[in-house]
């Protein structure tokens, strides 16, 4: 059992939401309430949509009537589940990509590799999604006969917009998994167990994933994070979740519109509402801030815990063995050469 | 010298992935992998010969170099005041945290957890409407909310927004950092030998932690140059982004941030060679 109130905290947070969003869907049919003009008692005119956020609608409704909150409700589910999914597979197919990088290459040429990786520092994840997947999401106008349409089916554009969300970091987050595999391999309890026999496949399985696995759950956590702002940024430039759906209506064309109420398509409809209700507009993005908060307060939570347990073992290990106390002084030769010469600098 | 082959591989490895990439456009479009590598090879040839390069501004012909340098470098002003700025700010609170008791420094580091959630959307709203905010209620405008035309230039309202949550990032990776170090054999045996806090912890914890926070400095970079794209469409900015998004062609998005990654990358490689050189990593290899 993770014992960390910050990782409960979180983790209830986004499982709340998206056990109600779900509830929302399954018993109420997502059904989003739609009041256009609120009378009093006496049957009297006292309010017109958009209402700013009230006790009656907690995040305000837009032009059309529409509860925001009900609209996020809704929308939660989908945009959840694509953060976490893509966030998963991230990791995954950087795991995969890192395996061979960190057991069968040799020290120098990974740490060439790593270098070239790095390159990709430099490559900007948001302009580069935003290029490519506007001819994907946005719906096109083909002109003799004024028909709207998209170039990919629907589970088509899902499956691109996951694609490349999550292959254009492989190879940052690979090199960065590889290393995390290497510093393992360099332990010396992996030396005992190749001295005493252990073929590749035991000393991954047994020895090094044990150590891995806990830091491959925070970086999925941290993944989550950064799928999270890219979606944010993708709805400002009204790139939605699975396709944005454009009016051509030449006269008094609608603005684009998300089909699905997912959170990213609600901040590039209310985005520019910012001056004049800013409470409308900023309910969306305040949504993205808290599952935010809760996918960094799991990541930290864990950690804590994590570090927390391996500073019992380390107590344990110095109360039994002498060994222990070999190694760290030959671990510390480095800072050791380091106090020498705050020596010679304070002389 | 090995260090100069080095760069030059890695810039041309970072050159070569973005005009890749800026071909997948036009390979998801039309699903023909021959017109992909066609397009590569056009891209390849605009870049090379960037002098001239032609666009299109108000349908009439112009050459690019002509036209960038201005916005180019008031981008790049941008950028580098904001990363310097939210560094700069970020090392002095640091070393100014690292000397209260530790209840607080526990209290700043979960306040910090918060602020660091903030998308980066709510920042600049924020930023707008307060500065709307104040100027409703005190008539005085700190500054412009947005830049009209190619000429006007407003510098603080930008910088601001774009430092803010890089300044967040720095702090809360720095405590984290320096006091992991503070808790190392030689702090204690320098203090136990008398010399104040603040000396071990400007002059040698610092220089133990700069490798680390450089390279993270990097992906801070990273998401600022996608920030910048949204400070500059959302202030309405004539920088480079503005020729990024508006022209939309490959040969324009492969221009733009081969031009924009440059001098990032060469900064980046003189840091790496003045703390290679004066640390402690540097002294053993």
């Amino acid at each position: 059992m993770i014992r960390s109130y910050k990782f409960w905290i979180g983790f209830s947070m986004i499982f709340g939401l998206i056990l109600s969003s779900l509830i929302f869907s399954v018993l109420f049919d997502s059904h989003v309430r739609q009041v256009q003009i609120l009378y009093d008692d006496h049957m009297e005119m006292i309010g017109a949509a958009p209402f700013q956020p009230s006790l009656m609608f907690p995040m305000g409704t837009d032009a059309l009537g529409y509860d925001i909150a009900m609209k996020v409700l809704q929308g939660a589910k989908y945009t959840l589940f694509s953060v976490i999914l893509i966030g998963f597979l991230r990791v995954l197919v950087s795991f995969m990509f890192a395996i061979p990088l960190a057991i069968y290459m040799p020290e120098k040429i990974r740490g060439n590799l790593e270098q070239l990786l790095s390159a990709f520092y430099f490559v900007p994840l948001t302009i580069v999604s935003v290029f490519i997947l506007t001819p994907v999401l946005w719906e096109q106008l083909r002109m003799p006969g004024w028909e709207e349409y998209f170039i990919f089916p629907y589970y088509a554009r899902v499956g691109i917009e996951i694609f490349v969300l999550t292959i254009l970091v492989v190879p940052l987050l690979g090199s960065m998994i590889g290393n995390i595999i290497a510093s393992s391999l360099k332990e010396d309890f992996i030396k005992g167990a190749l001295v005493l026999g252990a073929s590749r496949w035991r000393i991954f399985s047994k020895h090094v994933m044990p150590h891995v696995w806990p830091k491959l759950v925070i970086v999925f956590f941290q993944q989550c994070v950064q799928v999270l702002i890219i979606f944010i940024h993708l709805g400002y430039f009204k790139l939605f979740f699975g396709g944005t759906d454009v009016d051509y209506n030449p006269l008094i064309p609608d603005p684009p519109v998300s089909t699905t109420n997912e959170w990213s398509g609600l901040i590039g409809d209310y985005y520019n509402l910012i001056h004049i209700n800013p409470g409308i507009a900023l309910g969306p993005i305040i949504m993205f801030g808290v599952a935010i908060y809760s996918f960094q307060l799991m990541a930290e939570g864990l950690l804590q815990y994590l570090d927390s347990r391996n500073v019992n073992v380390k107590r344990n290990k110095k109360k039994n063995k002498l060994s222990s106390v070999l190694q760290e002084k030959s671990v510390s030769i480095g800072k050791f050469e380091f106090t020498e010469r705050v020596k010679s600098e304070v002389k | 010298m090995r260090i100069i082959k080095k760069l030059v591989l890695q810039l041309l490895l970072t050159m070569i992935s973005i005009i890749l990439i800026s071909g997948l456009p036009g390979l998801i479009m039309n699903k023909d992998v021959s017109a992909y590598v066609d397009k590569i090879a056009a891209v390849s040839l605009e870049v090379l010969r960037l002098d001239k390069m032609i666009y299109f501004n108000q349908g009439s012909e112009r050459l690019f170099l002509e036209d960038i340098w201005g916005p180019y470098f008031y981008s790049l002003s941008i950028l580098f005041g904001a990363l310097c700025i939210a560094f700069c700010s970020a090392q002095i609170l640091t070393w100014g945290t690292l000397l209260l008791p530790i209840f607080i420094r526990r209290i700043i580091k979960n306040v910090l957890t918060f602020l660091e959630s903030m998308p980066d959307l709510l920042v600049f709203a924020l930023v707008q409407m307060g500065i709307v905010l104040i100027y409703k209620k005190t008539g005085l405008l700190v500054s412009n909310v947005a830049a009209l035309g190619a000429e006007s230039r407003i510098y603080l309202v930008p910088i601001a927004c774009l430092m803010i949550l890089p300044f967040v990032y720095f702090y809360k990776m720095m405590i984290l950092m320096t006091e992991e170090e503070m808790s190392k054999q030689y702090v204690e045996t320098s203090l136990a030998k008398g010399m104040r806090r603040l000396y071990v912890l400007v002059v040698h914890v610092t220089r133990n932690t700069s490798e680390g926070i450089f390279h993270f400095s990097k992906s801070v970079l990273w998401f600022m140059i996608s920030n910048l794209l949204l400070v500059e469409i959302i202030f309405n900015i004539h920088g480079i982004t503005h020729y990024m998004y508006h022209d939309f062609r490959p040969e324009m998005l492969a221009a733009c941030l081969i031009l924009l990654v440059i001098p990032f990358f060469l900064v980046y490689a003189a840091m790496e060679w003045i703390i290679m050189r004066f640390t402690v990593r540097g002294r053993t290899l």
